[in-house]
């Protein structure tokens, strides 16, 4: 195969992938009455940005951000503080039951998270805690394949320097954060991308625990907005929200690509 | 006297091991060890009422009823078909397209990101804009296939179908197309990913050894390549499966709650994970929950199933570097 054409199937490809992207943008910066043009336009004649400010106060999509960056934030500080904690447990210390604990956590990974939504359904009504941020934030809190990757980062950090701080009389929770933590800076930061990411595209749970339009996540909010509407779909806004939707992950990604792509690599994005 | 002194060093338990393992430990046996055993026993119970928590006795009633409802076997049916269908096309795209990629210096990063890009949407967002897309007057595939003089297709229509069998196949055909060409979009960018990686970690040897044989570029593919990629293909394709097994917010951005084009009482898209979100929506009714229960149990043996058939085709066909 010569070279031109092998760029020439990966710029077709490239183009064909991004088609879904295009035509998102595109309409959501065209018109009501653009939209409804046949056949529709590959450019929009007139931008009309007033599409995305209707999509943040009518959908509302702004405050479905706001409570997935508060809940994603609560995720993130919590499963990291909770995983770094258990993972070095498991990659440092003796403790009775360690083998087997350590089985248990594996084999949790296996079973599919879905199946978790049951029980923990009747949990959460129980405690009387249906529409309520710690409904959101709790059953995220514990991700078995986190601690996984954790214990694996913390066992190559050399014996050596865990005898030497011993000898020096360094407690273990010192050690954790001087030496540990700042060792396994980059597969903490792809722990914690990869919490970020699993909530932004969380749909089941909080679909099941939320039920009041003010408590939404963005995938809720968004399925919610615009398809219950009785009357015609406002496209343009539909996507201009789509589009804010998806923004904010795509610069997430591009500002920390290295990151993302080894903890994809590791273990794959939670589905 | 004084007790001899022990030579051998017993090895010493470190007790604040368990504070560090508490908060993981409590959130576990709550969040996941307890849904699994209490999922598994409420699958087994017939009528069981969630308020009160009144059941009549275990056996397999909530199987065989769930088995016999013509929406779990099509929800089935879907599922398989993003598995075993969606998947392998996806996988096969990915695969051509990284060879590719891998083959080239210049600008493979540039394209790399451009193909990342699906995995880092959201599954609603996407939804919705395939959905869009598909429109019959306001789409683009309608556009595109206007300047072949293809005339539009309501690809989201449920005209007639309650009555005509022939007009519903047509509709579920066109609505699995759908599907088809949004699952081999978003599931892309990680099997790329995955691929690349793996053909990076190929010895540059048996390449080298090639060129000096004069072998052909197709020929290093089928030979050297593709048998010392098995491994990660395998891994792709079972953790693929595993997660269209779980598929079930694509179908609801896509087709909306009812599963199907406006007018279809069939749910003909629904997924297994559908069906048991369905049952929980209705939870407060009599043995809804255990039916739920029981199509997640389903789910489970799905799983292990693929688990147990890639320990066992892993150990006799993936050739190991």
């Amino acid at each position: 195969m010569s070279r031109l054409f092998r760029y020439l199937l990966l710029s077709l490809s490239a183009a064909l992938i991004l088609v879904p992207f295009y035509w998102m943008i595109n309409t959501s910066l065209k018109t009501n009455a653009e939209i409804l043009r046949i056949p529709p336009t590959l450019f929009p004649t007139e931008f009309r940005f007033q599409n995305f400010a209707d999509a943040i106060v009518k959908a509302p999509i702004l405050a479905y951000l706001f409570n997935t960056v508060v809940v994603a934030l609560c995720v993130v500080t919590i499963s990291t503080v909770v995983s770094v904690l258990a993972a070095f447990a498991f990659a440092r210390l003796n403790f009775r039951g360690k083998p087997f604990l350590f089985i248990v956590i594996l084999g949790t990974m296996m079973v599919p998270q879905e199946m978790l939504i049951i029980t923990n359904f009747m949990t959460i009504a129980n405690l009387g805690w249906m529409n309520t941020w710690q409904a959101l934030i709790a059953p995220y809190c514990i991700n078995a394949f986190n601690i996984y990757l954790l214990r694996q980062t913390f066992k190559q950090v050399p014996d050596e320097l865990y005898l030497a701080s011993k000898v020096d009389g360094v407690s273990n929770f010192c050690f954790l954060r001087k030496i540990m933590l700042p060792l396994s800076k980059s597969t903490i930061v792809t722990v914690m991308i990869l919490s970020v990411v699993w909530i932004w595209d969380t749909y089941a749970w909080p679909s099941l625990v939320t039920t009041n339009d003010s408590m939404r996540l963005v995938s809720n909010g968004l399925q919610n907005a615009f398809t219950s509407d009785s009357g015609r779909i406002q496209y343009e806004i539909q996507m201009a929200a789509s589009t804010l939707v998806i923004l904010p992950l795509v610069f997430l990604f591009l500002m920390l690509k290295k990151n993302i792509i080894s903890g994809m690599v590791k273990g794959g994005i939670k589905g | 006297m004084l007790k001899p002194k022990r030579t051998s060093r017993k090895v010493r338990y470190d007790n604040s091991a368990y504070f560090y393992l508490l908060p993981a430990l409590l959130l576990l046996a709550v969040f996941i060890v307890y849904p699994i055993t209490n999922t598994l026993i409420t699958s087994f119970k017939g009528e069981y009422r969630f308020l009160t928590g009144d059941f009549e006795g275990y056996s397999w009633q909530n199987y065989i009823e769930i088995i016999k409802d013509p929406i779990f076997r099509r929800a089935i049916m879907n599922t398989l078909f993003i598995a075993f269908v969606c998947i392998p096309a996806s996988m096969a795209i990915a695969l051509f397209l990284s060879l590719i990629l891998n083959s080239v210096q210049k600008w493979q990063g540039f394209f790399m990101t451009l193909f990342y890009l699906p995995q880092v949407t959201n599954v609603i967002a996407a939804g919705i804009v395939f959905a869009f897309m598909f429109n019959t007057n306001f789409g683009v595939i309608n556009m595109i296939l206007g300047w072949f003089g293809i005339e539009p297709v309501a690809w989201i229509s449920g005209q007639g179908i309650a009555s005509s069998p022939e007009l519903y196949h047509q509709a579920y055909a066109r609505c699995l197309f759908i599907v088809f060409v949004y699952t081999v979009w978003q599931g892309l960018s990680l099997k790329i990913i995955l691929f690349l990686s793996g053909l990076q970690n190929i010895n540059k040897q048996y390449y080298q050894a090639a060129k000096v044989d004069g072998t052909s570029f197709w020929r290093t593919i089928r030979k050297i390549t593709l048998p010392l990629l098995s491994p990660t293909t395998l891994y792709v394709f079972i953790t693929s499966v595993i997660t269209a097994f779980k598929a079930y917010a694509q179908v609801i951005a896509l087709f909306g709650k009812q599963y199907g084009p406006a007018g279809d009482g069939s749910k003909m898209m629904i997924t297994i994970v559908g069906y048991m979100m369905d049952s929980m929506g209705d939870y407060l009714s009599p043995g809804s929950i255990s039916k739920a229960s029981s199509a997640a149990m389903i789910l489970v043996v799905m799983v292990m199933i693929v688990t147990a058939v890639q320990i066992k085709i892993s150990k006799k066909w993936v050739h190991y570097n």
